[in-house]
């Protein structure tokens, strides 16, 4: 007891230095290999700050790495999306048409549009169906929801097709409600006029007009237009119908060639078009 | 200052002993950076103090090099009490007063750590020190006095700056 108070009360500097060089002394004089362990572990713990930061620095690396190939992926992801979104679309568009196509009455070769003409006045597609596969001019061309134009010229493996929209084709239509017949003529964008209409005759806004099949042009029964407005020509004993058509016009892709109809297979007309346009006939390599 | 901020200043002057160390070496003379932190820590406190802060920041220098563990850390308890015990009321508040013992110090902790390394072989602990161990205790003393001094000009204006407010 005496000598504890002689070490810690009086001498206390000299026996803590006595300490700290007997500490230092069995420090020196452990193993090597204890000595290095020891070292390591307390050098892993003095800087495990420094490691954790050095850590998030690192995570950050490779996150931002991490993160560029995702934007990547999502850009891959991106364009497979959309392609897989037209994919539906046109799945549901043909979907349509084989439901048409389906119908006994008219018998239908489906094709695609390849290319647009530019002209105002005449408007006209290229499709993907020509002689080779017995498209013949003057055959009608349908959309999935309407009546689109004809067949007006045909190569072996494509054809023109002159669409409503256009100052040159006349529409004999007949009113499905009401069975009144006009003449449909295009008037701007997707709106028609019908002409010849009575101002007595019944059409009403909302009426559906499909083709007459009168004049044996266009086979009889397919929807065009609906009604949309009617007014009275000042002075006149005709009525306005302006009509807007069923298919989109202006943007057409997948479209439907009436090949033959039942009640409606006379070729006739087809020759007389052919030779009124002066063509030669289909297959003869226009 | 707060044993935290003494830790880190610490632990930087390490790691900067042992990355550029080497580097700043003049004539194969490598500076002492713990020692100029040693005798900053201790000249102001008593010797029970100084021996603990010495053991520590040594045996934190031997952590870097673990085949001699308990080298620094003796040598630097040994100069930590010295400086406490002779220095602590007779050193003027003079940065090349602190300079000299900074160079004092040096030479004392490289006397102690050659006759560890080369087992007291008293030709070889002359020839090293002769060679290396002056030329690095100046080194050391002239970093600690630009440290130092840098360490009261911005003390200074930190006092200033604070007084104006």
């Amino acid at each position: 007891m005496h000598f504890l108070s002689f070490l810690f009360d009086k001498h206390l500097d000299k026996t803590v230095l006595a300490i700290a060089v007997a500490l230092s002394i069995v420090l020196l004089a452990a193993g090597q290999q204890s000595k290095i362990e020891n070292a390591k572990a307390i050098t892993a713990v003095l800087l495990y700050p420094a490691t954790k930061v050095g850590d998030y620095f690192r995570s950050v690396d490779r996150l931002e790495r991490e993160n560029s190939e995702l934007r990547a992926m999502v850009a891959t992801l991106y364009q497979e999306r959309e392609r897989l979104e037209q994919f539906g679309e046109e799945r549901n568009r043909l979907r349509q048409l084989l439901e048409l196509r389906a119908d006994p009455f008219y018998t239908f070769l489906a094709c695609e549009v390849v290319a647009r003409s530019t002209g105002t006045f005449f408007r006209s597609v290229m499709v993907d169906r020509g002689s080779a596969d017995s498209v013949r001019v003057g055959m009608a061309v349908i959309g999935y929801r309407g009546l689109v134009g004809r067949v007006s010229r045909v190569y072996p493996h494509s054809a023109q097709v002159l669409l409503l929209n256009n100052k040159s084709v006349s529409v004999s239509c007949i009113d499905r409600r009401s069975r009144v017949v006009g003449m449909l003529e295009w008037e701007r964008g997707n709106v028609f006029r019908l002409e010849y209409v009575g101002k007595e005759e019944d059409v009403a806004v909302g009426d559906t007009v499909l083709t007459s099949g009168e004049g044996m042009l266009f086979p009889r029964g397919f929807p065009v237009g609906t009604v949309f407005r009617i007014s009275d020509e000042r002075g006149g004993i005709a009525k306005r119908v302006s009509v807007s058509s069923l298919a989109n016009l202006g943007a057409l892709e997948e479209l439907f060639i009436v090949t033959r109809a039942r009640d409606w297979n006379d070729t006739r007309i087809y020759d007389e078009l052919e030779r009124l346009e002066g063509k030669r006939r289909p297959g003869e390599g226009q | 200052m707060s044993v935290l901020r003494t830790v880190i200043i610490a632990l930087v002057l390490l790691v900067m002993q042992m990355t550029i160390g080497h580097r700043i070496a003049i004539a194969g003379a490598v500076p002492d950076l713990m020692i100029i932190l040693v005798v900053a820590l201790v000249l102001p406190r008593g010797p029970v103090l100084a021996v603990i802060i010495g053991f520590l920041l040594g045996f934190l220098q031997d952590l870097g090099n673990a085949s001699f563990l308990g080298m620094n850390a003796l040598a630097k308890s040994v100069i930590a009490y010295g400086i406490a015990r002779l220095g602590g009321g007779l050193i003027p508040e003079n940065v090349l007063f602190k300079g000299f013992v900074i160079v004092v110090a040096c030479l004392v902790n490289d006397l102690l750590t050659l006759c560890i390394t080369t087992s007291f072989s008293i030709g070889t602990i002359f020839m090293s020190f002769f060679r290396y161990s002056i030329l690095s205790s100046l080194y050391t003393g002239v970093i600690g006095v630009i440290v130092y001094s840098a360490v009261e000009l911005l003390t200074r204006r930190v006092v200033r700056s604070g007084a104006g407010f």
